[in-house]
């Protein structure tokens, strides 16, 4: 007993002791899957659009509710005018409400309205937007008297908002994995895109600069200026367009004597003005007030010389009010009086200036201030004390999310609908007819607007301010899990395409752990599409009010208050770029800030950049910022202890999830430009080292603030699949990012309920044995895209040169790489006006027109081939027909029906697999229809490991020639060795050796990156499972039974197949269709087009003197065309061969009329340019 | 086979070591690789046996769609003893022809539990009711599982069973594996052996990761357990090389003597399989001879020209 006792207490000792230990890089994956749990991977989708809906739409609504309408006084003959009682009507929208997605049928009837059932029937999943309107006609009588009329409209339909799926306004969200199962869907599928008329669409974000920034420049030599600063300004929360105001500075080489001026530009004025003369526009006349807010410490030599050009630039100008005539007279007012310029001056610089700073009066001293600062910086750069700004950092990038750009564009719709509304009443009041205030507001603009904004993708309205953006909403991409996944992830710069500068498409080092370093498409948009790291976290945006008022509270200076002397001394305090104030403590300050951030007293994502350099203390608020949580570190230890991790662990008991891990101070959200001000620990180790004085006590070691959570969190869902990708050339994983969305596997679970346009499903997909542990949060391994196939890479016939392989036709024939190919048909019965339906049935050959070449035989009683009907190219799959018009000329006519059957592509085949026939949006008769064939891999298919590593099958081998070892294997895929040096995939190599010591062991290897596995020990573990420790094998020829020379790399690796068949490429063309206009033949292999026959073939056949060939091929054979040429004039003559009649109308002669052979697009070229009035004449000997 | 060349006239020998149900492991001794892989590949995919061919559903509503059944089906290993008597359908000649089995398969789930539909579920031929799934009537087997069906569902099909070689399709393999490998000579060089400490052996026995060497700890001499699981992938040899003691062993391959090991599917006795294998062989032999002689007969008679090269 007594021993037991002691046991117990040991125990417990050694428990507390344990609980208070440091975590390792084990229990990090912990944290991680208590992230992912809690946020899933489309999070920055879902947040954005929850704050769309929960904030954002009110406050666009309440932003331009007011309708003021007051009668204009018309003249109309025998009306009376009421000239006592002045009248005022005003509308005012007030709270709204969203309902979840509902659905209206033809008939009137409601009901809630499903995912499943959206995208099967082709509806919008959306939901109605009510609003509470108010009307009060105001009435003031002579008297003064005022006379209010209230009339409460409650609950006015709006239109319908698309609603994301899986947003807290979906009527999926919070139902369990079993009831989503029951609804139809797929319990992986994570939502964050919409669907609008039946097909998914996904907001792809959109990258820009930040707003409300400075930035210096410095210009190359063409340019006029040397420096140039910038500010694009920017009202918070508001549809104005971008103002942006430059401050330059000219170069040396400029104008003779003028010395390096600094001038600045400012909107809606034609010319640069100098800076003092906008300082004293501004009222700030003395020479000693402006330098005071541009140089703060007059001791500074430097700057101050550096601003006497424009001192003596602006010397003439000496008062505000010349200032602002000045500046007036630049204006865009031509022959105003002196009075109206400088009245336009003082607005513009109220308005246009700086708008961000403030629009209201009284803003001067800010400005001035702004301003100044704007020099300062000029200044700074050009004295070289600091270093031009980076325009790629992305800190100074930010995304906007689906939320922000819904809400933008439901502002301008709103916007719109008001306008039409106040139009309506105006129209109403001055004509003196009845207000009908529910029937004023149109219900289809928003509807509409949105929908079609997300339908097509070309984002704002016509019309409306702004730019049109094509691309921002994309059909989602349902190939695999994974690159759906990835497409929620995407965003996108909107930068010319066609733009050979590099910059912006590097990878920059402020990217790091924010955008997948690999992930990125080749050619065109390479660099300019990015895909978010696994973590990242987009800011939604917080109101500024709480930081402001608590920067007062401790003691920040007001700018108005304070004499510029004391700037130099103290630190500048911006928020969201307005500079509010100082501070003289700023340590202090910055330190309460984390804590209370810390202690979510303050949003979390705030962000607290402190500048030592600058003197500066920047914070941010706003959305669309790139975050990711970091471990806090105190001391050279990680916050975050042991016990926290057991805690997180059994969450479900404890309740400590990631939410709680934020509360506690142990993890925190930090922004890039936040990012620059922090030291941030590699590993966990790392700590350790800084602690014992590693490193030989380097200074920088200690002063760890963070600690990454996992480096293997820097890529992004496509890079996550690659194992090993820290043996890999860059290129690779690149490559494999791009690849891995082509590959099939299973995309969704519920593809059988699914009548996706087409998809690809694998026959026996496979988890892979080597994985990372990134794949669990994809669900890689539930839906995997491949096989664990067994790869000899050897050179074996020669049918594996150049990135072919040979695949084991026995293997294929036992089900490897086996697939199904969907495609789905739809048609409706549409209606052409009243009398006009189409009708699905079968056509009658008697009494329909058009009526393809394809078989009918296939089609039932409905008109609708039965599922189980083997169908092949052309086959009628759908039978519709739609009445012809009675003429009107009273003759019987011979068709009374067209066809508008919908027959099968032309080069497929397969079985109908399921038929689905249902109503549409506006109740009409609809069809779908999903056609299904079975891939088997043959001769010309399309595969690829997880190392960028391609190849399509050159042969196929059964088992028998296939080379063995001795102990009876033989491999599935022979790939050539020759792919392996040049390109450097050592993971693939690594990812092999690993696979085979897991299929002995029965174990998933682990290939995640930055992780301590060595090549070494895998061999050493390969060694033991009584296999060659580096992978190969002795083999034996299949054909010869030899054995081979070189002993062969044999080992499994997970190989993926690419949607790219050669069934679905295959095309020849003997005879075909041309064009009508040219008579060429028509393009690409849809519509069975020719093959071009081009120049370097036309010189291959003239270099082998096939000369007649030639001309027989492509003239006699191809579109000899014979027209009648006068030879007086060598134009075109008219002939009527019948009657032998020759005529030339150009000569009016009869005669002398030859007849010629030309290509048929030679005479149509004629044609052209005869319309061209050129008149080509053939002149015939 | 008389060798022309005046080669030593061979009589190839076999020994047989051990014979399962379902591996077999015997020696083939006095001949060469050509013939021991003519075997080989004979055994492999030109031993008739009989798998579903031709499938008929009537009702499907099983989460698989009907070639992905007929495909699993066609994978059945039948048990194949009756394949002599039957013809494929490229022998066949008259109505008579024993050419087609039919199976089949009726299956309703009406349990709330998803239910597994197997191989057992097949119903067979009445006509032929030795032709079965393997294990269809051991008790302990669970049967090869074809589909889970959940409530409501139903599977009903027709399935033609015909005889065929894994030429065509791999489902006619009668085999998993048949491999062969050539007999290890292995002599250790003693001298030189002893010339290293017993760590160094030990080292060296390890080096080889099927552990063919053993240090005896008594002798303190390196003994070959059983050459026959060397693999000549030749890291004894590289070891002795990198510890400067090259020949510490010689190993040679004899080139007359493979050690063959069949592992059956259960559709055939394995010494049938392998005798049948001899038997196609031999008839390709005669088929040969026969179109050789002929072929020589004619030239004889310059009735044909000679083959061009």
């Amino acid at each position: 007993m007594y021993g037991i006792e002691e046991d117990e207490l040991e125990d417990q000792f050694a428990q507390t002791s344990q609980e208070e230990a440091e975590i390792d890089e084990n229990d990090a994956w912990a944290v991680i899957s208590a992230y992912f749990e809690e946020k899933g991977l489309v999070r920055q989708q879902l947040d954005s659009f929850n704050d769309f809906i929960n904030t954002s739409l009110q406050e666009i609504v309440d932003e331009n509710k007011l309708i003021t309408v007051k009668p204009q006084s018309q003249h109309m003959p025998g009306m009376q005018v009421d000239d006592d009682v002045e009248k005022t009507y005003e509308v005012e929208f007030g709270q709204i409400y969203l309902s979840k997605p509902i659905f209206i049928e033809a008939d009137g009837e409601t009901a809630v309205l499903f995912p499943k059932e959206a995208r099967l029937r082709n509806l919008t999943y959306a939901a109605p937007l009510y609003v509470d309107i108010e009307r009060r006609d105001k009435s003031v009588h002579a008297d003064g008297s005022e006379e209010v009329d209230v009339m409460p409209y409650p609950k006015v339909y709006l239109g319908d908002v698309p609603i994301m799926l899986r947003s807290d306004y979906c009527n999926l969200s919070g139902k369990s994995e079993r009831d989503l199962c029951d609804l139809g869907e797929c319990p992986y599928d994570q939502g964050g895109y919409f669907v609008i008329n039946g097909s998914e669409k996904v907001l792809i974000a959109q990258e820009r600069m930040a707003n409300n920034h400075v930035y210096v420049f410095r210009k190359s030599q063409p340019s006029k200026y040397a420096y140039v600063a910038e500010c694009r300004s920017v009202v918070e929360g508001s549809t104005r367009t971008v103002s942006t105001m430059q401050v330059k500075m000219l170069s040396r080489a400029g104008q003779k004597g003028a010395g390096q001026c600094i001038r600045a530009s400012i909107p809606y004025v034609r010319a640069d003005i100098p800076i003092l003369i906008i300082f004293r526009a501004l009222g700030f006349v003395a020479d000693k007030d402006i330098l005071e807010h541009i140089v703060y410490d007059f001791g500074d030599t430097a700057m101050m010389e550096a601003l006497r050009p424009s001192i003596e630039e602006a010397f003439p100008i000496q008062s505000q009010e010349v200032a602002l005539d000045y500046i007036g007279k630049r204006g865009s007012t031509i022959g105003a009086t002196k009075e109206t310029r400088m009245q336009y001056a003082r607005e513009l610089l109220q308005k246009e200036l700086l708008p961000h700073i403030g629009m209201e009066e009284f803003c001067e001293t800010k400005k001035a201030y702004f301003f100044g600062y704007v020099i300062h910086r000029l200044l700074l750069v050009a004295l070289g004390r600091r270093e031009e700004d980076d325009r790629d950092h992305y800190g100074n990038k930010r995304l906007d999310m689906g939320g922000p750009l819904l809400a933008n564009l439901f502002r301008q719709l709103f916007r719109k609908l008001t306008k039409d509304v106040r139009g309506y009443i105006q129209k109403c009041v001055d004509k003196g007819k009845e207000i009908n205030l529910s029937s004023s507001i149109n219900k289809e603009t928003v509807s509409r607007g949105l929908r079609y904004s997300l339908a097509t993708g070309n984002w704002g309205v016509q019309g409306g301010p702004g730019e049109i953006r094509p691309g921002v909403s994309q059909v989602l991409n349902r190939l695999t899990y994974a690159s759906t996944l990835s497409h929620l992830r995407r965003i996108n710069s909107p930068i010319g395409r066609e733009g050979k500068i590099a910059k912006p498409r590097q990878l920059h080092n402020s990217q790091w752990g924010m955008i997948c370093p690999a992930e990125t498409p080749e050619g065109q948009a390479c660099g300019l599409v990015k895909n978010l790291a696994l973590m990242t976290y987009i800011s939604v945006g917080c109101a500024s009010n709480p930081v402001l008022d608590f920067l007062q509270e401790w003691a920040t200076e007001d700018l108005e208050e304070i004499s510029p002397s004391v700037i130099p001394k103290a630190t500048k305090i911006f928020v969201n770029g307005v500079w509010v104030g100082i501070h003289r403590d700023p340590q202090h300050l910055v330190d309460t800030l984390r804590t209370m951030r810390r202690q979510v007293d303050v949003s979390t994502e705030v962000g607290v950049v402190h500048d030592i350099r600058l003197q500066e203390l920047r914070l941010y608020t706003d959305y669309g910022r790139c975050c990711r949580p970091l471990f806090i570190v105190e001391d050279q230890a990680i916050k975050l202890k042991k016990r926290d991790i057991i805690n997180l662990q059994n969450r479900e008991e404890t309740g400590f999830t990631w939410q709680s891990l934020i509360e506690s101070g142990y993890i925190e959200y930090v922004d890039v430009e936040e990012e620059e001000t922090t030291m941030i620990a590699m590993f966990i180790s790392d700590l350790r080292l800084a602690r014992q004085g590693g490193d030989g006590g380097a200074s920088s070691l200690a002063t760890y603030t963070h600690c990454e959570i996992h480096p293997a969190m820097i890529l992004g869902v496509c890079a996550s699949i690659v194992p090993f990708p820290d043996h890999n050339q860059s290129p690779r994983n690149t490559y494999q990012s791009a690849m891995g969305k082509q590959a099939m596997g299973m995309y969704v679970t519920n593809y059988q309920v699914r009548m996706d346009t087409q998809g690809y499903v694998l026959y026996y997909p496979q988890k892979p044995l080597v994985t990372t542990r990134n794949m669990e949060y994809l669900h890689f391994r539930e839906l995997p895209a491949g096989i664990n196939t067994i790869v000899a890479i050897a050179c074996y016939s020669g049918y594996n040169q150049e990135d072919s392989t040979m695949m084991n036709q026995s293997s294929i024939d036992r089900g490897i790489f086996r697939s199904i190919f969907y495609r789905s048909y739809k048609t409706e019965e549409k209606k052409q006006g009243s009398l006009i339906q189409e009708s699905i049935e079968r056509p009658n050959r008697e009494v329909t027109a058009g009526m393809r070449h394809g078989t009918y035989d296939k089609l039932d009683d409905d008109g609708i081939a039965p599922p189980g009907t083997r169908v092949s190219g052309d086959d009628i799959v759908i039978g519709k027909t739609s009445p012809i018009p009675d003429d009107g000329s009273g003759m019987p006519q011979r068709y009374s029906k067209k066809d508008g059957s919908t027959s099968l592509r032309h080069s497929e085949s397969g079985m109908i697999d399921s038929v689905l026939v249902t109503t549409g949006a506006d109740g009409q008769r609809f069809v779908k229809m999903r056609v299904r064939s079975v891939r088997i891999p043959q001769v010309g298919d399309k595969f690829a490991s997880r190392h960028g590593q391609k190849g399509t099958i050159g042969i196929t081998y059964t088992q028998e020639d296939m080379p063995f070892s001795a102990e009876g294997i033989s491999p599935d895929l022979i790939i050539n060795p020759h792919a392996i040096p040049s390109r450097m995939t050592i993971g693939h190599l690594v990812e092999a050796l690993m696979s085979k010591v897991g299929a002995c062991m029965g174990k998933e290897g682990d290939a995640t990156p930055f992780t301590s596995v060595t090549v070494d020990n895998i061999s050493a573990a390969l060694h033991r499972c009584g296999y060659q420790s580096r992978g190969w094998e002795v083999m034996y020829n299949g054909h010869t039974g030899r054995q081979l020379q070189a002993q062969i790399f044999l080992n499994p690796t997970y190989y993926q197949r690419l949607k790219h068949m050669v069934d679905d490429k295959i095309h020849s063309r003997g005879r075909g269709p041309v064009q009508i206009l040219t008579r060429q033949p028509v393009e690409g292999r849809a519509r069975d087009g020719g093959l071009r026959f081009g120049e370097m073939e036309r010189d291959c056949i003239i270099s082998h003197g096939a000369a007649a060939f030639l001309k027989e091929r492509l003239f006699d054979q191809s579109d000899a065309y014979r027209v009648h040429i006068c030879s007086t004039c060598g134009l075109v003559a008219v002939a009527n061969l019948k009657k032998n009649q020759f005529y030339c109308t150009a000569c009016k002669n009869t005669t002398g009329i030859v007849q010629v052979f030309i290509p048929y697009a030679c005479k149509l070229l004629f044609q052209e340019l005869m319309a061209m009035c050129i008149a080509p004449r053939m002149v015939v000997g | 086979m008389a060798g022309r060349g005046g080669s030593l006239k061979r009589e190839p020998q076999v020994e047989l070591r051990k014979l399962d149900d379902d591996y077999c492991e015997f020696v083939l001794k006095n001949t060469d690789a050509s013939m021991a892989n003519a075997l080989r590949r004979v055994i492999l995919v030109e031993v008739p046996t009989i798998a579903v061919e031709l499938v008929e559903f009537e009702a499907n509503t099983t989460v698989l769609n009907d070639e992905f059944i007929a495909h699993r089906l066609g994978l059945v290993p039948l048990v194949s003893s009756r394949v002599h008597e039957m013809k494929s359908i490229y022998e066949a000649a008259d109505d008579d022809d024993f050419l087609d089995v039919q199976l089949s398969l009726d299956v309703k789930c009406t349990s709330d539990d998803t239910i597994s539909v197997t191989s057992k579920d097949l119903q067979l031929d009445p006509a032929y009711p030795d032709i079965h799934p393997v294990g269809y009537h051991d008790p302990c087997d669970r049967g090869i599982l074809l589909v889970k069906m959940r409530r409501g569902q139903e599977l009903k099909l027709r399935a033609v069973a015909r005889k065929g070689t894994a030429k065509d399709h791999a489902k006619w393999m009668p085999v998993a594996t048949c491999v062969f490998q050539y007999m290890p000579e292995i002599t250790i060089n003693h001298a030189l052996m002893d010339t290293l400490t017993d760590e160094q052996k030990e080292e060296w026995c390890d080096a080889d990761p099927r552990k063919t060497f053993k240090l005896n700890k008594l002798t303190h001499r390196v003994e070959v357990t059983n050459p026959e699981l060397y693999m000549y992938d030749g890291e004894v040899i590289a070891k002795a090389e990198e510890m400067g003691k090259p020949g510490l062993v010689t190993i040679k391959q004899k080139q007359d003597t493979f050690i063959f090991r069949v592992e059956g599917t259960g559709v055939l006795r394995l010494e049938d399989i392998v005798l049948t294998a001899c038997e196609v062989l031999a008839r390709k032999i005669r088929n040969l001879q026969a179109a050789l002689e002929e072929e020589a007969t004619l030239f004889d008679q310059g009735g044909a020209a000679p083959m061009q090269m």
